[in-house]
């Protein structure tokens, strides 16, 4: 190892990069890009309110009670539909999802419920909605839970089982901030692997590779010196995505020495997969499906996007198997969780795995034509 | 025991096969020190696997190959710093410009005090040091990547087809920087399929066909030994010219200009020839007789052209 050697090909890469403005923008670019669009639709899901569309066809004091009390619950923003309307022709024309009809006599059936403690008084809400949309379901479940609430209340005994919510941290999250380390982590590794793959095939492929196998550099001179630009750069690419994420998000997130330790294992480990993977593959084409092959599946199933919780149960083993899955976990608790102990367990994880496709990736490259 | 000071490279009955191919079959040849060493032979000869062996880059599958008195293949590390290679079809980073690229090999060399300017100089780039690779024209690659050959001043330069796909104006420009090494007495071994860059640079040839050499020496020795003929070259019109010759029972043939050319013996059959078409009353325009070059030298020993005819090769 010569660190001379290792310090003259940083700066060739880090100048190619810097002069290559087209990738310089995409590799700074995409994560931002990600976290905006992203960060926007997450913001809108922390004060997330439901459009609502209400036919009230007993137009009295009471039914317009129950509807104030719908809307001042918050969760929904009510629209009056005409008594006169068809509610079944109305979600279909407007392209609503649902219609909840509060029917004539409601006012009636309540009095006789109150009033003369009529038991068997009971009034049908009806929800005329649209199946084939994905929200419809989330929204009768809320409204299922809201009349239950008014059932409770009116049958006037106190709940026997009562519900209390505490959170394990110590303080509030918007899930943008679970979101960013995992942006950081997936960004991390497509820098890494398409960096590792596009380069490498390209210099093999231009004949750059062969001619260096005539100067003094050694295979692990060419590595090292790949592994500290790829780290450089990730760096970089984190504290442009932070700096975003605080200014446009106001987010709050702990940053310690677990972030650039962290960061190292995730360039380490996906350097190691793109050195392997350039051994297999000849064409810079066929080398960019290859990257994309693996980074897709870890992208959309290690939960950088979304909880792995979401998922069926035989893909939440399977994301378990995946490594970015151990840096994303890593990151966030380090980043939201501030719990060493678990950081350490992913560390660990995302470490062997790292030291293991690195070893492979250093046999995998071919520096000298050989036999 | 190698004796260094005169022969830097020793190849001895080398053998290099991939799989089934037998790409090179047991070749032998020395290269002395300071002389421009040409080693000849059309696509496919074994040429560029010869060199990267003796490079360093490929391991043989037998024999022995000595470099500057060490076996090539377990003493990589303390000869990659004392030669020099130009490899076939050499490129460079695209955003890094000429002076830049030459820093950067001198630094892998570990040489603190290349003298840059003058390596830029050499190779005629004075004008370009602040272009980027990328933006260079296919002779001036080819110029720093002999300037990248010398940044270490190595003993031994290896230049493989350093003229391969240039205009003619380029190579020209490439001949002149090689010249320019020759005068410095730097050893260079240098592959091509150019016969007129042999003839111009080598002081010794060997010629490559199928994993064989089949012929060594200098230029001249190779033309003198193995063409012992003169070539008589007419233009005329029409064909009563051509019978004659054919009919003096020479085996006269056109070239691609309709030029009728003709292989003699001595002189006295040129006088016999031009006597003949005097006593026919007939004439010709022009008449040239010279030694046969490389070339044909190479085309009466391998029975194959040196390299493909372009027009076979746009048909491809």
């Amino acid at each position: 190892m010569n660190p001379r050697i290792i310090s003259a090909n940083l700066v060739v890469k880090l100048t190619s990069f810097h002069r290559e403005r087209t990738t310089m923008f995409f590799t700074i670019a995409f994560p931002i890009i990600l976290i905006l669009v992203f960060g926007t639709i997450f913001m809108s899901q922390d004060n997330v309110s439901y459009h609502l569309c209400v036919q009230d066809l007993d137009q009295t004091i009471s039914s317009a009670q129950s509807i104030k009390t719908l809307e001042h619950d918050g969760e929904f923003k009510i629209t009056r539909v005409d008594p006169a309307a068809n509610a079944t022709q109305y979600v279909r024309d407007n392209k609503v999802n649902l219609v909840l009809v509060i029917p004539k006599g409601y006012e009636n059936s309540l009095m006789q419920r109150t009033d003369f403690d009529n038991p068997d008084a009971s009034v049908t809400i009806t929800y005329i909605y649209d199946p084939s949309s994905s929200s419809v379901v989330t929204k009768m479940q809320i409204l299922d839970a809201v009349l239950a609430g008014i059932n409770q209340e009116m049958s006037r005994m106190p709940p026997f089982i009562r519900s209390a919510q505490r959170s394990i941290l110590t303080r509030k999250y918007r899930f943008i901030e679970f979101f960013i380390p995992g942006i950081i982590a997936m960004s991390v590794m497509t820098l890494s692997l398409f960096s590792t793959v596009d380069s490498d095939t390209e210099l093999r492929q231009k004949g750059i590779i062969r001619k260096l196998s005539t100067t003094p550099i050694t295979r692990t001179d060419w590595i090292l010196s790949g592994i500290l630009y790829q780290f450089i750069l990730a760096v970089i690419s984190t504290i442009v995505m932070l700096l975003v994420s605080y200014a446009v998000f106001n987010v709050s997130l702990h940053i310690d020495a677990w972030l650039p330790a962290f960061i190292l294992l995730d360039v380490i480990a996906f350097v190691g997969i793109g050195m392997i993977l350039t051994r297999f593959v000849k064409e810079a084409q066929s080398a960019a499906a290859a990257a994309n092959s693996i980074s897709f599946p870890m992208m959309f199933l290690s939960g950088s996007f979304f909880p792995i919780e979401l998922m069926p149960g035989f893909l939440q083993k399977f994301a378990k198997m995946l490594p970015l899955y151990y840096v994303n976990e890593g990151l966030r608790a380090s980043m939201v969780f501030v719990d060493n102990l678990a950081a350490l367990k992913d560390a660990a994880v995302i470490g062997v795995f790292a030291a293991v496709v690195f070893i492979l990736g250093i046999m995998a490259t071919k520096w000298e034509e050989g036999q | 025991m190698t004796n260094e000071a005169e022969h830097v490279i020793e190849v001895e009955h080398l053998t290099k096969r991939y799989g089934g191919l037998l790409a090179v079959n047991g070749i032998s040849f020395t290269v002395r020190k300071g002389e421009v060493f040409a080693f000849l032979g059309p696509n496919g000869a074994g040429k560029t696997t010869t060199v990267e062996i003796i490079e360093t880059i490929r391991t043989p599958t037998s024999g022995n190959v000595r470099l500057l008195g060490m076996d090539v293949t377990r003493m990589k590390r303390d000869i990659v710093p004392r030669i020099g290679v130009l490899p076939q079809g050499f490129s460079s980073f695209d955003r890094i410009t000429v002076r830049e690229t030459l820093q950067y090999y001198s630094r892998l060399f570990c040489r603190g005090k290349t003298d840059i300017d003058g390596l830029i100089g050499l190779v005629n780039l004075k004008d370009k040091t602040r272009e980027q690779y990328k933006n260079l024209s296919g002779g001036l690659k080819q110029r720093l990547g002999i300037a990248i050959a010398l940044v270490n001043d190595p003993e031994v330069v290896f230049l493989d087809e350093p003229t391969t796909g240039l205009d003619p104006g380029a190579r020209r420009e490439v001949w002149d920087v090689l010249l320019g090494l020759k005068e410095k007495g730097k050893t260079v071994f240098l592959t091509t399929h150019y016969m007129e860059e042999a003839e111009l640079l080598a002081d010794a040839v060997a010629i490559i066909s199928r994993g064989k050499i089949i012929a060594m020496g200098s230029p001249r020795e190779l033309i003198e030994s193995n063409a012992k003929y003169l070539l008589l070259t007419l233009q005329s019109i029409g064909d009563k010219v051509f019978e004659i010759v054919r009919n003096l029972g020479f085996e006269p043939v056109h070239d691609n200009h309709k030029n009728i050319k003709v292989r003699v013996a001595q002189t006295d059959d040129v006088l016999k020839i031009l006597n003949a078409i005097k006593d026919a009353g007939a004439s010709f325009l022009n008449l040239d007789v010279r030694k046969p070059n490389l070339e044909e030298v190479f085309l009466q020993l391998t029975g194959e052209a040196l390299r493909e005819d372009p027009k076979q090769m746009a048909s491809k």
